[in-house]
Order: structure tokens, then sequence, then C-alpha cells
């Protein structure tokens, strides 16, 4: 019986792998795209770093970057809303637990794994940090950055235990109270040219329109910054590592702990 | 010919990520489970870069070769690292 089961498992993937194979190779998926630029992505190129035309561009030659926070900024707002919201309801979840000490006095891994990874996790925020601060500049952005950073915390807590969370300085309010501030500071920033022009700006607005002076700083010492982009992604980078080590962090509370939310029924309250 | 040669390794890799899979669903050791899928989404993101693709490649790789094999690895801490013939 076994056996027939894994016979049947082996076909099934083989037949899978040539029904997606075989048209592969015989060209089923149509004609490949032309080679030479084609005229949305000429759309895009002229409305992104085009500097003999600064009407509309973004002034930043990452033209990802430059889509997502410019002038599709409001959906990505959206997005970083629904992250938002998603983590506050996980926290809601365990609000009981919330900011309590754990009761697992551990000591974490051994002596040589804790001293690998204490240099590691400095090169791994230092990757988080450059892409956060270079998405105007290189592929990669706020929530690319901010998910590699948050790397960082989760590891440092399977290896140096969970009392590094507890003695540190680091409070749940605290890191509440900055992923706050960053969602605070993208609105800000997509406020700012409204608020200092009365009104008479553009929403998201980062380079100057016709009759509307405002722009974000274009270039600093000749690096281009992409105006407000660089704002937004460093906010967006800051919510997204807070909001991970949050979530993580409730993750890898010791069972004894976390079973008090899921036993709250039973105890009649 | 580069543009072939990059559709060979594509190919490859693909191809390499299935076996991967495969070993992934068969497993029993679940901790060993984990580690192919971790392989796999390795793959992948090379994949991904291969396809010019390099914003989804930052991601894919903090995602899903650091975050959710963690998850999946607390997890098994709590439901036990075999699964039952």
């Amino acid at each position: 019986m076994k056996k027939h089961r894994e016979m049947i498992f082996d076909i099934l993937l083989i037949v899978i792998i040539l029904l997606v194979l075989i048209p592969t190779l015989l060209g089923g998926i149509g004609p490949l795209p032309p080679r030479e630029i084609r005229p949305l992505a000429k759309a895009y190129l002229n409305s992104t770093l085009n500097i003999y035309n600064k009407d509309l561009w973004t002034a930043s030659p990452e033209a990802v970057a430059a889509i997502v926070w410019d002038y599709r900024g409001l959906d990505t707002f959206y997005e970083t809303i629904v992250f938002y919201t998603a983590i506050v309801s996980c926290l809601i979840l365990y609000r009981e637990i919330l900011g309590k000490r754990d009761i697992s006095k551990g000591e974490g891994l051994s002596i040589v794994v804790k001293r690998v990874t204490a240099i590691s996790l400095l090169g791994i925020l230092v990757v988080g940090a450059s892409t956060v601060l270079h998405g105007m500049l290189t592929p990669g952005g706020g929530f690319q950055g901010g998910a590699i950073m948050a790397v960082a915390p989760v590891i440092a807590i399977v290896v140096f235990s969970r009392l590094l969370v507890d003695t540190s300085r680091l409070s749940y309010s605290k890191v509440v109270t900055f992923r706050n501030l960053a969602i605070l500071g993208i609105a800000l920033t997509a406020l700012i040219p409204i608020i200092l022009n009365f009104g008479n700006a553009f929403i998201f607005q980062n380079q100057y329109k016709r009759s509307i002076n405002f722009s974000y700083p274009a270039h600093i010492l000749d690096v281009p910054m992409g105006g407000s982009l660089w704002f937004l992604n460093l906010f967006e980078g800051l919510a997204v590592l807070m909001a991970f080590y949050l979530a993580f962090n409730i993750i890898l509370y010791s069972e004894e702990v976390s079973k008090e939310v899921i036993l709250g029924e039973e105890y009649g309250y | 010919m580069l543009e072939e040669t990059i559709f060979i390794i594509i190919g490859l890799i693909s191809m390499i990520s299935v076996l991967f899979v495969a070993l992934a669903i068969v497993s029993k050791d679940l901790l060993k489970a984990i580690m192919f899928s971790a392989v796999q989404s390795t793959l992948y993101a090379f994949l991904l870069f291969l396809l010019m693709a390099p914003d989804i490649v930052l991601v894919y790789i903090a995602i899903s070769v650091g975050l959710l094999p963690l998850i999946s690895i607390v997890l098994i801490k709590k439901v036990g690292r075999y699964e039952k013939a």
C-alpha cells in the first residue's frame, strides 16, 4: 500500500513537470516581448529620472521605488496600513501577556554560537540599513530593508534566549511607540507639502510641479536623493522592523506564558 | 548566446528546486523538511534574480529563508519533530 502511494506520487510529479516543461519548450507561452524599449517603459523612464524635463520627474534613478512611493504613493500607504493593522490585531489576541517577563531563565546557545551570531548580527543590520537608505538608488527600499533587518532581533532572541528582551531597555511600549511614530512620519511626509502650501499642493508630492513651489531635496552632495522617497523608505523600514520584532516577540514566549491566553475561556473570564 | 545560457540555468535551477520540493513533501523528519524548503526558496531567489527582479529577491530572501523557517521551527518545537507514519 505504502509503495503504491509513493509510486503514484512519483508518477504524478513527473507528469506535472512534463505538463509544464513541454509547452514551455514548444513556445506555448507565446512570443517573447520585443527587445527594444516599449512605450510603457518609456513613459515610466521619462517620469523617474528625466533631467531634461523636470516637470514630472521623481529625481530617483530607481524606477520601482519611484513608482511605488511617488505617483502610486497612496497605494503603498494603504498596504503599509494593512500590515500595521494585521500586526495590531495579532497583538490584541495576546493582550494579556504583552510586555510581561518570560518565566524561563534560558541561557541561550553555546559561547561559540553567541560570538559568531554577535558578529553576523552587525552584518545583517548593516545590509538592511543600506537597503533602506539606498532605496532610491539601488533595488530595495523600505519593506525589503525592514524585513532584512527584522531577521537580526529574531536570531538574537533565539541565540541569546528571551532573557535578552526582558533585560534590554527596548521595552514593549517603546517599540509600539516607535512603530506609531514611523507611521506618523510617513503620513507627515505626505502631508507636509500640502501644509506648507496652505492646501495648494498634491498629496505625496515629491518634486515641484508647475505653480507649486515645493520639493524635497533632489540631490545632496551630488547623490540623487529621490526627494521624499528617502524619508518614506526610512519610515517604512522602521515600521516593518518594529512590526516583525513585535510579532516574533509574542511567538517566542515560552509555552507556559502563551498558554495563559488560550486557557482564558476555560477558567470563565 | 548569453540569453540561451541564462535560460538553460533557469531551467536547471527550476528542475533542482522541484527535487527539493519532493524531498520536503516525502520527508518524515519535519526539521529536514523545513531545511529542504529553505533550499528550494534559495533556488527560487536565484531564479528571480536571473529574471531581473532584484527588488523581489531582497524581500524573498529575508522572508522565505530567514523568517518563515524560523516560524516553522517554533511550530514543530511545539507539535513534535517526527511525522507519524
